[in-house]
Parts: C-alpha cells; sequence; structure tokens
C-alpha cells in the first residue's frame, strides 16, 4: 500500500522534500549566493540595481541604539512595516496601521505599548527571528497597500503571489491569501490559503488551506478561483529576471501588488516550499524535468524565458 | 579487519555474553581471645551453568586456604585476628547462563542419614509407605505437602500423627522433612546459598534439594514450597557441611552482598584481548584504561543515533527540535531510564514553558534570558536530585546527565513554535521529538550492538555508508505520502 501509494505520486510528478533538497536546492543553489536571499536588506540592494522594485525602507535599524532614534526617521509617516532582515517563514513581522501618544496599532487593531514595541526590535536585533541565530538587523519599510484584486478573499494582510522560478523560468505560481486563523499573513503553515494560478492566463485556479481542498475562502465565503491577477505579465518578467539578479537556480519569488506602486518584490526563498502543488494541484517534478530537457536558447533573456513558460505549462 | 579479527584472533561473532552477571561480595568480621581463630566460609563453585571469573580474597593477618569437599568448596581464614578484630572478604564475578543447565549427576549421598533414634527412623519409614508406588516427582509433592499438614487420600494413624508432630516439633521442620523425605526414598540434602537477587544478607537461606531423577528441585522446608529453577539459586555449601563455621574466636559481623553487574561482560573480552599480543589485539579498545572505555562505549554509539535520526527525519518525517537534541537524550535516557527519563523531560519541558511566558512580560534580551533559562533548568535538576536522594530514586539523581543546553533551546524554541504555529504544532514536535528519542535509545541500549561496535569500531565505515546513502535518497518520506495523497493520479 505504501509503495503504491509513493509510486502513484511519483507518477504524478509530485516533488518531495528529500528530492527538491538533493536534487535541485543543491545543485542550483551554491551556499554562496544564500546571504542575497535570506538577508532582505542585500535582496533589496541586489533589487534596485536590477531595476525590481520592492517596498520603499524607510529605514533600517542596526543597533540597539538606534531604536530611539527610529521614531523621528519616520517623520509623519504613521504607517510602516517592521521585519526582521534576516528572518523567515514570516515570523517577526509586525504590520503598524497608525501611531498614537502612547502605543502602535497593528494591522489587526491591537495596540502595542512603545515599550513592547521597543523590546520586539530589539529582539530582532538579537537575532531570534533569523535563521541561526545570529544578530539581525531590523528594516522599517512602507506599508504596502494592496491592490483590491483579492480583497474579497482576503482577511487582513497583504496576500502575495509566489512564483517557484527553476533556471530563471517561472515554474509554478499561486497567490497565498491570509485567513483569520493566519493572523492576517500570507503564510499556508499559518493557515493562510494557497491559490494555485494558471500561468498562461493569470487566472486563479484551485485552492488548498490546511491541505485541504477549498472553493470558498473560510472567512469572507467568496470563490477564490477565476479571479484575474492584474499585471501578471509584468509578474513573471520580474520573477524570471531574479536569476540574472541571484544566480540562484531554485528560488521562491513572493512578490506583493501595491494599490499605486503595481507590483513589487517582497522578498525570496532559497528553499522554497512544496505546498504550491497542492495548492495547483499539480506535482512540479514533471515541469522541472521538462525544462532540464530544453535546448538551452530559450534562456537567452527573461522575456523568452517567460513566453516558453507560458506555452509550457499552460492549462489544457 | 572484520574478518580477520573473526577467523584469525577467534573474536565472539556475537559478542555478548548471555546469561547474568553477578558480584558476590562476603565481607566477616572477626576476633579472637586468646587461642587460633578457624573461620570456615562456604563459596561458590563452579559447573557448566556457571563460571567464576576474578575470585579475590582478602585476610588479613590471617592465611587463607581453599577446602574441597565433594562438590563444595569452603574457604578457611585462620590464624590470630587479635583483639581488634581483622576483616576478611571474598569477591567473585558469577556469570550465571540458564540455557546452559549443569549436567546435573545422580546424587551419590551416602546411606548416613540424619542422626534419628531407631523409633523415629520406623515411624519415617512406616509413614513414608503410603508413597511407595508414587514416582519420583509426585513423590517428592506429596512429601512436601505434609509440611502443611496434606497426607493425602488415606491419613495415617491417629497414633503416628501425633507422634511425628511431636517429632517435628523436636527436630524442626528442616530435620523431619529431611528425614521424611529419605525415609521415602528420596534423595534429599540440606543446602545454604543465597538466591540471585540484589541485596544483602546476614545469613545464608537453607533449603532441601531433593532428586527427582532430571534435576534438584529446592524445597522449602518452612513452607513445602517447590522451586523448579535452580538456576536462580547459588548453593555455597551443601549436605552436611554448613556454609559458617567458626572455631577459636568470634564472628562480630558476617554479610553476603550480591549485585547484579553489567560490565562484567566486558571483561571477559577484556581479559582475552589483553593477553593476546596480536597487533589488533594491542590496537583494540579494550587496551583502553576502563574508565575510558565507558567514554567510548557512548561515544560509538552516537554515530548509529544519529544514523536513526536522519532516518526518522528524512524517511518517515518526523519533526523534531535539532538534529542533536533526540540522540542527546537518547544518551541520557541510559541513566535516568527511559519512564524518568521522559517524564523529567515532560516536566522541565512544562516548568521551563511557564517560567518562559512570565518571563516574556519582563522584556529581557535573548542573550541574559537564555542563561536565565540556564538557570532554570539547572535549578530545576537540583531539585530533583534532592527529591530523588530523599525518595532514593537513583533515576532522579541522575538527572545532571541530561543534556541542559539542549534542553535550554528546547525550551526556548517550543516557546517561540507554540507562539508562531500554535499549540498543536509545538506539541506535534515536541512529541516527535520525544519519539525519536525513544527510539534512538531502544536501538542504542541494546547491549550486543554496544559490545558489537567496541570490538569492531572499523563497523563505523558500513555506519557511515548508510549515512550517506541516506543523503542521496531523493524519495518521498513517508509523511509525504499522506500530505500530498490528493496529488495522486488515480489509478
Amino acid at each position: 500500500m505504501i509503495f503504491q501509494v509513493a509510486r502513484q505520486l511519483r507518477e504524478a510528478g509530485v516533488l518531495g522534500m528529500n528530492r527538491r533538497n538533493a536534487d535541485f536546492i543543491m545543485p542550483c543553489n551554491p551556499r554562496s549566493l544564500f546571504p542575497l536571499v535570506d538577508d532582505k536588506v542585500l535582496t533589496k540592494k541586489l533589487a534596485s540595481a536590477h531595476q525590481i522594485p520592492t517596498p520603499l525602507i524607510y529605514h533600517i535599524i542596526t543597533s540597539h541604539g538606534d531604536i530611539a532614534a527610529l521614531e523621528g526617521k519616520l517623520g509623519s509617516q504613521n504607517q510602516f512595516a517592521v521585519k526582521p532582515a534576516r528572518g523567515s517563514g514570516g515570523s517577526g513581522i509586525v504590520l503598524v496601521m497608525d501611531r498614537t501618544a502612547k502605543a502602535f496599532i497593528t494591522q489587526s487593531g491591537e495596540a502595542i505599548s512603545r515599550e513592547d514595541f521597543t523590546h520586539h526590535i530589539s529582539d530582532i536585533l538579537s537575532g531570534i527571528y533569523s535563521l541561526g541565530g545570529l544578530e539581525d538587523r531590523a528594516i522599517v519599510e512602507a506599508l504596502i497597500h494592496p491592490d483590491p484584486v483579492f480583497a474579497a478573499v482576503t482577511y487582513q494582510g497583504v496576500p502575495d503571489v509566489r512564483v517557484v522560478v527553476y533556471q530563471g523560468i517561472p515554474v509554478m505560481s499561486m497567490v497565498r491569501l491570509p485567513t483569520r486563523a493566519s493572523d492576517g499573513k500570507a503564510n499556508l503553515h499559518r493557515g493562510a490559503i494557497g491559490a494555485g494560478i494558471e500561468l498562461k492566463s493569470g487566472t486563479t485556479v484551485t485552492a488548498v488551506h490546511r491541505s485541504q481542498v477549498v472553493t470558498h475562502h473560510p472567512d469572507t465565503g467568496k470563490p477564490v478561483s477565476g479571479i484575474q491577477v492584474p499585471y501578471w505579465d509584468s509578474m513573471l518578467l520580474m520573477a524570471a529576471r531574479t536569476w540574472e539578479m541571484t544566480g540562484l537556480g531554485y528560488i521562491g519569488v513572493d512578490l506583493v501588488i501595491d494599490r499605486e506602486r503595481g507590483p513589487l518584490l517582497l522578498e525570496l526563498n532559497a528553499r522554497p516550499g512544496l505546498a504550491i502543488q497542492m495548492a495547483n494541484r499539480e506535482g512540479l517534478l514533471k515541469r522541472l524535468e521538462r525544462i532540464d530537457g530544453t535546448p538551452g536558447t530559450i534562456f537567452a533573456t527573461p522575456e523568452s524565458r517567460v513566453a516558453w513558460a507560458k506555452e509550457a505549462f499552460k492549462k489544457a | 579487519m572484520l574478518f580477520y579479527r573473526i577467523v584469525w584472533l577467534g573474536y565472539p561473532l556475537l559478542p555478548t555474553a548471555p546469561g547474568q552477571v553477578w558480584q558476590l561480595l562476603i565481607n566477616a568480621h572477626v576476633k579472637d581471645e586468646e587461642k587460633e581463630i578457624n573461620l570456615e566460609i562456604g563459596l561458590p563453585s563452579e559447573h557448566a551453568g556457571r563460571m567464576l571469573v576474578e575470585e579475590r580474597i582478602t585476610s588479613g593477618n590471617l592465611n587463607f586456604a581453599l577446602l574441597r569437599k565433594g562438590p563444595d568448596r569452603i574457604g578457611v581464614w585462620a590464624g590470630r585476628a587479635g583483639q581488634e578484630g581483622e576483616e576478611v572478604a571474598y569477591r567473585t564475578t558469577i556469570i550465571i547462563r540458564p540455557q546452559r543447565t549443569p549436567k546435573a549427576q545422580p546424587p551419590i549421598l551416602g546411606k548416613s542419614l540424619p542422626p534419628a533414634e531407631k523409633d523415629e527412623q520406623a515411624l519415617a519409614e512406616r509413614l513414608a509407605e503410603r508413597w511407595n508406588n508414587l514416582a519420583s516427582k509426585p513423590r517428592i509433592r506429596a512429601v512436601a505437602a505434609t509440611v502443611w499438614g496434606e497426607w493425602g487420600p488415606n491419613p495415617p494413624a491417629e497414633g503416628d500423627l501425633k507422634k511425628w508432630k511431636h517429632l517435628q516439633e523436636k527436630q524442626g521442620p528442616l530435620k523431619s522433612l529431611l528425614l521424611l523425605l529419605r525415609a521415602a526414598g528420596l534423595q534429599a540434602q540440606v543446602a545454604e546459598g543465597l538466591r540471585l537477587v540484589e541485596g544483602i544478607r546476614t545469613q545464608p537461606l537453607i533449603w532441601i534439594e531433593v532428586w527427582n531423577d532430571k534435576i534438584w528441585e529446592i524445597l522449602w522446608p518452612g513452607t513445602g514450597e517447590i522451586d523448579r529453577n535452580p538456576a536462580s539459586f547459588l548453593p555455597l555449601a551443601t549436605g552436611e557441611t554448613p556454609s559458617l563455621r567458626i572455631s577459636g574466636g568470634e564472628l562480630l559481623d558476617i554479610r553476603w552482598s550480591l549485585s547484579r553487574q553489567i560490565l562484567s561482560k566486558w571483561n571477559l573480552h577484556f581479559e582475552r584481548i589483553r593477553r593476546s599480543d596480536r597487533f589488533l589485539d594491542h590496537w583494540s579498545l579494550f587496551r583502553l584504561p576502563a574508565e575510558f572505555q565507558g567514554t567510548f562505549r557512548i561515544l560509538l554509539l552516537v554515530p548509529i543515533g544519529v544514523l536513526i535520526i536522519s532516518v526518522l527525519r528524512n524517511l518517515v518525517g518526523f519533526p523534531t527540535f535539532g538534529i542533536f537534541m533526540p540522540v542527546l537524550m537518547a544518551l541520557a535516557f541510559r541513566n535516568t531510564g527511559l519512564a524518568y527519563g521522559l517524564g523529567i523531560f515532560a516536566g522541565v519541558l512544562l516548568v521551563g514553558y511557564t517560567v518562559r511566558r512570565g518571563l516574556d512580560k519582563l522584556h529581557l534580551l535573548l542573550v541574559p534570558r537564555m542563561s536565565l533559562i540556564v538557570t532554570l533548568v539547572i535549578s530545576c535538576f537540583t531539585v530533583l536530585a534532592l527529591i530523588g536522594s530523599k525518595l532514593g530514586l537513583r533515576e532522579f539523581m541522575a538527572v545532571g546527565l541530561l543534556p541542559f543546553v539542549i534542553l535550554t533551546m528546547v525550551i526556548e524554541r517550543f516557546f517561540v513554535l507554540v507562539e508562531e504555529a500554535g499549540v498543536r504544532e509545538g506539541i506535534r514536535t515536541a512529541v516527535g521529538s520525544a519519539a525519536v528519542s525513544v527510539i534512538s535509545y531502544q536501538i542504542i541500549s541494546w547491549e550486543p550492538l554496544q559490545l558489537t561496535l567496541f570490538i569492531y569500531p572499523e563497523l563505523l565505515a558500513p555506519v557511515a555508508a548508510i549515512q550517506i546513502l541516506m543523503g542521496r535518497y531523493t524519495g518521498y518520506r513517508f509523511s509525504e505520502l499522506f500530505r500530498f495523497k490528493t496529488l495522486r493520479k488515480a489509478p
């Protein structure tokens, strides 16, 4: 029975954790390049050098002494996000909607006292949220005002679009929709919904919520499929260009769509999760193997890669 | 190398000496007034199912001599002990192999029956007539039953029974039973010795051995109960020989201590290999001083432990806190025992989590906070050790061997996990870690494996090979079969 299930998964082209690590991440992502994506400050610098837009940085806090200076730097800006530069899985991120004399109001409406807020930043600096527990920096950046396209299927928070890119070619994509359970965060393991996006048209197809296939958002009750993602072609192109930008062969590109600025690169992930397969109800392995078997000419430019991917991976 | 050691150096293929190993220690304190003292103590003897290694005698000023009397061995300490007294001791390691039952010889007991009056003898023979047509086994049962007054279907005459009761009172249960057994034509003798359980006794047990045509059965004179497992007893003296006799002085104190030994199994190989001149015997880990051998026994198991963890994580998909935490916990369980170890783990984690929750309000920075949790963990250990010593629980006192740094990290990570991913995820990972520790503990504490690795450290090479294979295993994890179940192609 076990071997039968394993065989069926292999026939469906499902990529497992071990295979992902051994055959894709290790050969394609040289260790030396990991800091480029693990440290969001470096990612942002690199992105701006490649003309890929990212959320505006207000301030970077490097030492505990800098914390006091934060409020001055913010000026009249009352809305911002605080993130650990080397955080993973969305941990340590606080989204501030408003400032009052005593407290910061987070996106979920909770008030955080100044003292707690300072403590949180010093936690970030101590490296609690960082990969490997190294000392870290805290990024204070512009809050994203999400495009209303996903408003009906989002509970608070900011939905983001994840594109898995292999050798510069977009392979599979999904949009991650925050729910009440995920506390406004767009991470699937916290309970966000992942809705697969058809690569050619850019419309959402099936969705997964905690390994269950769903058709409607659990909080808003609206259908999650059939939504056309705006700026789809430019988003695919941004994702494809991260190959030239980082040199990493197998990455997850996280994009957000801001109401005013359009698609922005939020972060890159050198160990993208496997849940995207559930969101698309399709295995990654067949697509990855197909890329391995293609002639090198299509890899020449990001445009040619996107064009090839849209034809190769369109839903019949 | 392995092959060479087995074939040319005659290493055992299955290296554990099966059976039990016991350490016997007899301590006596004697003094005399004017005369020379003569102390005789029954010592254990060797036969096929029982092996004695490393006998050691302490005799102080006294002279020691070993006497053999039939199957028994008697240690004789003689000389002047003086007013102050003298400590004498006998120490040995006994290996019992229950599956190799001693080839029991039918006894050659002289007709010298216990001294009894003519009429007592006649009474016993008259009483024993009723069992004449029984086989020896049921006959033993029938005689034993008389101890609690059971005489079978046709009890003897009232007068005989009265006389017998009188005899029992006069001679005591031991002698009267022996008399009756012999009158019934059974081979029986008195034996003194110890039951093979851990403990200290100030006098040996006394029982009757009865031959049932195959083995010696053990009969308890007080209750008439029959023990058919002579391997669980250690006779020190049989027949007419008492296990303890002293003349010319005074015995102030004597103790027989038995303790179960595990280490001594190693000594067997140790002894052999130490005496050998062959090259690989020279370079064996047995050449290390004993205290370092213990360290290596554990060190050699760590690769196996981490191999198990990589199997459980990459093949099965258990969630664990870190890579090394489960194997270090498993090593600690060797000292605390599984149940206590897990209990302590859960307890410390719970206390740590509660305190960590409280600390969250104080807004301590990371490093001081972690150091505070280390302090807390060690305080927990101290309290547990103190409780352990009050209750006499060695398992609690061994708590100091738990990896406290790892426990601290586990508390912190558990807290962060619970905060971020919810209680369910936190408990899932904690239980996963505990399960992996238990599984690795079970494998690590398998003694044949320990000894195999210790004798053949080159086995680490195949272990490494399996680790490399695990590293290249790119198939699905067992847990992924469930995770991606919905994605499989309909057959």
